[in-house]
């Protein structure tokens, strides 16, 4: 990687995908969500006939904020051997999201797996899917606050929903006034030798 | 004395004289885990199935974006924790692409790949046909299969040190080669192998009680297989020959030479066929990569990236400079986004990283495989009886660690 490329450590502004290298993994496609509908409708007509995940990604500091990712999969219906299936066209769809405008039309109409994969996003990064049967969470309990993948959400979640540190944690398990280590051991020792001649008696 | 009989809080909440809603789980013991089911049944009929899922959810994803590159693997090893292996491999790959050093693997770290996760290929579909056939009331074959699994565990904790999750495949290679006695251990697998196949297969596959539970039951037909996004034994099952090891050859799977079992039927039985045969598929796979196994380094050559051996430490400064580096720092990744899949015991699974060139994950997305085929139980099960409902979940092989995450 050259110099003028490395982040300092920690840092979070930068579009990774704007400096991409050459990884042959699918054709890739970015649209704005008013063009969602139609291009995975043509998509799908012309034979991309699995859906193969949809994922959402927050890049916090760039406009758009956030980028919900397709990955469609042309997969022939009748393909009784992998010479059949040969090597299958792979796409990936990015649609950029604005942090101020977090809605997406949803294609639940088009691939049914896409209900579980919307629900997901709505849940882990708050961007509604328009047109969804049942938009509610589906991993967080259905009272939670904010949005858990957003980059801007702690780790550990809100302060009230941290667990404790258990008292024990916070204190050392070597009582006070323990004689130093060797001290230990050879006390120990003694009560081993002493428990072996009783043994042996 | 007449005791007043409290109502018992009804776990059913009445709609009509022969509508109901029946909660299946979380705590049923054929639900694999923690899954919960809401049910509209109409006598014993299922109307609607509505999978209700994340009692286990972890944070996983999130997780992985707060550690180091290095060190991501070993909680996404606890997605699929039946087949953490591909876990493991799935993401590692990735981020080897994202390094641009996919190509300069050793051989023998990809083969040992290869067998590690055929291997646990094994192992997974032991714990799913054991537990499939507990679900069903047929207890033996859990003794058996679990025997099997036994014995690749075994393998696995000689590999990396531990039974579950070894974190033994590493960014550039592996933590280190296989120990002594592991090719003794495995070649007595290989050898063992057949007979036990030979076993299970008599328990179940023509037995009148099993055929009567899983034939017709769970039917799903190719067109619907792929609309829900079905993967792995499920989608084959249904008739359409996808496994990424053959459309997309990852590790070296284009030197082996192995069938990809198929069935048209799309039903449990199908699916219970197809996994076997895929046992005995991944078996010679391990078999091959056993003969043609080559000699040399497991790990890239490049300190920057890879750890150098533990008794190097002592006696070279830079291995400890690099070392105390790599713990310490991580290492840097260049940015860019990448769509890696591995053919798990389940389907296709998939993870999508984005670095930012920093040390840490921008994002690691899940294809969770689980996640698709549980989905299709809300086309399956409506129109089939409650018992049969256990059977689609048992044939859809779900694993709740990674459905949730």
């Amino acid at each position: 990687m050259p110099s003028s490329q490395v982040p300092p450590l920690g840092s979070t502004a930068i579009d990774p995908t704007s400096a991409r290298p050459p990884i042959d993994d699918a054709e890739i496609v970015r649209i704005t969500p008013d063009r969602l509908r139609v291009t995975l409708q043509d998509f799908k007509r012309g034979g991309m006939t699995m859906l193969l995940d949809i994922g959402g990604v927050d890049y916090l500091a760039r406009s758009p904020r956030f980028d919900v990712v397709y990955h469609l999969l042309a997969l022939p219906l009748r393909a009784a051997n992998v010479a059949q299936v040969g090597k299958p066209r792979r796409i990936r769809v990015l649609v950029g999201v604005e942090a101020d405008a977090t809605t997406v039309p949803t294609i639940v109409d088009l691939w049914p797996n896409a209900d579980w994969a919307e629900r997901e996003i709505y849940d882990l990064f708050g961007i509604t899917f328009e047109g969804h049967p049942d938009m509610r969470r589906i991993q967080m309990p259905e009272d939670w606050e904010g949005y858990p993948l957003r980059k801007d959400y702690a780790p550990r979640g809100p302060a009230a929903e941290r667990t404790p540190r258990p008292a024990f944690a916070n204190k050392s398990n070597v009582p006070a006034g323990t004689p130093p280590s060797g001290a230990v051991s050879d006390a120990l020792q003694r009560e081993i030798a002493q428990a072996r001649k009783g043994l042996d008696a | 004395m007449s005791a007043t009989i409290e109502p018992v809080a009804p776990e059913v909440i009445e709609q009509s004289d022969d509508r109901m809603v029946l909660s299946m789980g979380p705590q049923h013991p054929s639900t694999h885990g923690v899954l919960q089911v809401v049910l509209g049944i109409e006598g014993e009929t299922v109307t609607k199935a509505e999978p209700e899922i994340g009692y286990l959810h972890t944070g996983i994803e999130k997780t992985a974006e707060n550690l180091f590159w290095t060190q991501a693997g070993t909680v996404i090893e606890r997605m699929d924790y039946l087949s953490p292996l591909s876990n493991a491999l799935c993401y590692i790959l990735a981020v080897e692409k994202l390094l641009g050093i996919t190509d300069n693997i050793p051989k023998r770290a990809q083969q040992i790949r290869v067998l590690l996760c055929e291997l646990s290929r094994v192992a997974s579909h032991c714990v799913w046909l054991g537990t499939h056939g507990i679900d069903l009331g047929a207890i033996s074959i859990f003794w058996y299969s679990f025997d099997i699994r036994e014995n690749i565990l075994d393998l696995i904790e000689l590999s990396g040190g531990a039974r579950m999750h070894p974190n033994y495949i590493r960014i550039g290679g592996l933590n280190g080669d296989l120990p002594e006695g592991f090719l003794e251990k495995l070649d007595a697998l290989i050898a063992k192998f057949p007979q036990r196949m030979k076993e299970l297969r008599q328990l179940l596959q023509a037995n009148p009680i099993w055929q009567d539970r899983t034939v017709d039951v769970g039917r799903l037909s190719a067109e619907e297989a792929v609309a829900w996004g079905l993967g792995g034994p499920n989608l084959r099952a249904s008739g359409v020959a996808y496994d990424v090891r053959r459309a997309f050859p990852y590790s070296g799977y284009e030197d082996y030479d192995f069938t990809v079992p198929t069935r048209t039927d799309g039903d449990a039985y199908a699916r219970f066929i197809v996994r076997l045969e895929e046992m005995e598929e991944s078996m010679s796979i391990c078999a091959q990569v056993r003969k043609k196994l080559v000699g040399g380094p497991v790990n890239y050559d490049d300190p920057k990236l890879v750890q150098p051996p533990k008794q190097t430490i002592a006696i070279s400064m830079e291995a400890l400079i690099h070392h105390f580096k790599i713990v310490s720092e991580g290492i840097r990744v260049p940015p860019g986004d990448v769509y890696q899949s591995v053919e798990g015991p389940r389907g296709e699974l998939g993870y999508y990283v984005v670095s930012n060139g920093n040390n840490k994950p921008w994002r690691v997305r899940t294809r969770p495989a689980s996640l698709y085929n549980l989905q299709a139980l809300k086309k399956m099960a409506p129109g089939n009886f409650i018992a049969d409902l256990v059977v689609m979940i048992g044939s859809l092989d779900p694993v709740f660690g990674e459905v949730d995450r």
